[in-house]
């Protein structure tokens, strides 16, 4: 199986969960269920965290068949500049929902607006998403197109978005070390976080409550947010360098890991139900997922690092 | 380092330089962010933590960063923007030991006011990875 491959089993997630994650928030708006609410949230945030590889699979598809006579960059271009905004609106959408679902753990509800705001993006990146898969769909079904294959999409390939991307990346002198700082800045601030929250569910320095550490985890959702928005300008940039680089799929997939621990430990874990000032067992889930997180972070940033020195990137 | 023969043995000493880097800056960020009021009702006490995570963040720093010292004293040992990181990475480190002395009860007062010395943290760690970061591109 090749990451071609890889995306065209994927690609249907970005579409289809939102539908599903819409769903089940409009059956709460309807029957007036904060349960159903949440639960719509929760796939939101899951749907949003698997649109990662669905969007970098893409990619790693179009260096696999730009080459045939039978494909038309254009179409493939177009696709993945629609792909992108979808992307980011998915981004949007899903940052929303987290944050929704930490002040629901939090404070008991969400933010008055922040479950409508979700709900919103969600619509929207639904839209986008819906018209980027259309689009792929045209690069090599023919029959879908009804106007015939002539009918296929055109752009100005001076006009491509990504293509602007790349060409910053590319020949700009300051952008890529400034994204490089502030990816390493962000690191730092994920990794203090989830280092001190993980360890604390491990048994280390018990004497402090969980609550008190826990409540730390925005500010590494933080770091993650702007290491999601630096590393994308890194990919869509120079996208060649990391869909030749294995380590690179390591990450990802360590990133995903990491992602849904995130939401493990936002959802999960009995630590406020038993006040803010109360001691916190953890249990051994709690503990098998703060090894599993620990494991990932290490791993993204190995990967991270392997990068230049297994495959082509800087 | 440079000439073992596997792939492994310099991306493994930067990740675990990396690393320490997160461990360091990020627990000392955490602790200055409080200083700056951010999550008031949460005790100092409950920070002291962050000390023994730096210590040990420093020590794997110090040990790795030796080695990759080693791979480019020539052109690191007179490049200015390494003395500019060396110079932040330790200014850094002394503005946490009047902060440590604060937050162990120690001292009742840090000298001068706590916010600044909060920012001030905050902003040298930022700089000195900006400064690391940018060896990189400037130093080759």
């Amino acid at each position: 199986m090749n990451l071609a491959h890889l995306h065209l089993v994927m690609n249907h997630v970005p579409t289809i969960g939102s539908v599903a994650a819409l769903g089940v928030l409009l059956l709460g708006y309807v029957r007036r269920n904060d349960h159903l609410k949440h639960v719509g949230l929760e796939v939101l945030f899951i749907v949003a965290l698997l649109t990662l590889p669905v969007y970098v699979s893409g990619v790693a598809g179009y260096f696999e068949i730009k080459n045939r006579p039978d494909v038309s960059v254009d179409a493939v271009k177009i696709h993945q500049d629609v792909a992108l905004f979808g992307f980011g609106w998915m981004m949007m959408a899903g940052f929303v929902a987290w944050i929704a679902l930490w002040q629901w753990r939090r404070h008991g509800r969400p933010g008055r607006g922040l479950v409508p705001a979700a709900t919103l993006l969600l619509v929207m990146t639904l839209v986008v998403m819906g018209r980027a898969a259309n689009l792929g769909g045209e690069i090599r079904h023919p029959e879908i197109l009804t106007g015939g294959a002539a009918a296929a999409p055109a752009g100005d390939p001076d006009r491509f978005v990504t293509s602007a991307i790349t060409e910053v990346a590319v020949y700009s002198h300051w952008a890529w070390p400034a994204a490089e700082t502030v990816h390493f800045l962000g690191l730092s601030l994920s990794l203090g976080v989830l280092l001190a929250i993980n360890l604390r569910l491990l048994g280390f320095m018990s004497e402090v409550p969980f609550a008190q550490v826990h409540r730390l985890l925005p500010w590494g959702m933080l770091g993650f947010g702007a290491n999601l928005i630096t590393g994308m300008f890194f990919f869509v940039g120079q996208p060649g360098q990391y869909t030749s680089s294995n380590p690179f799929y390591w990450k990802i997939l360590f990133l995903v890991i990491a992602g849904a621990n995130f939401l493990y430990l936002t959802v999960f874990g009995k630590a406020w139900k038993e006040g803010e000032s109360a001691r916190f067992d953890p249990n051994i889930a709690d503990k098998a997922m703060a090894i599993l997180s620990l494991t990932a972070w290490l791993g993204v940033l190995y990967a991270g690092r392997m990068l230049p020195f297994l495959g082509k990137s800087f | 380092m440079r000439e073992s023969p596997s792939v492994w043995a310099f991306p493994t000493i930067l990740t675990l330089h990396t690393t320490g880097m997160g461990i360091l800056v990020g627990a000392s960020w955490l602790l200055d962010l409080r200083l700056l009021g951010v999550g008031r009702s949460t005790p100092l006490s409950a920070y002291r933590w962050v000390f023994p995570a730096i210590t040990v963040g420093l020590i794997i720093n110090l040990v790795t960063g030796v080695f990759l010292f080693i791979k480019n004293a020539t052109t690191w040992g007179t490049a200015a923007p390494f003395g500019v990181k060396m110079l932040l990475v330790v200014t850094s480190v002394v503005l946490l030991l009047p902060i440590r002395k604060y937050v162990r009860g120690e001292a009742s007062e840090v000298g001068g006011n706590t916010r600044l010395l909060a920012i001030a943290s905050i902003l040298a760690w930022a700089a000195a990875v900006t400064a690391g970061r940018l060896l990189a591109y400037l130093v080759v």
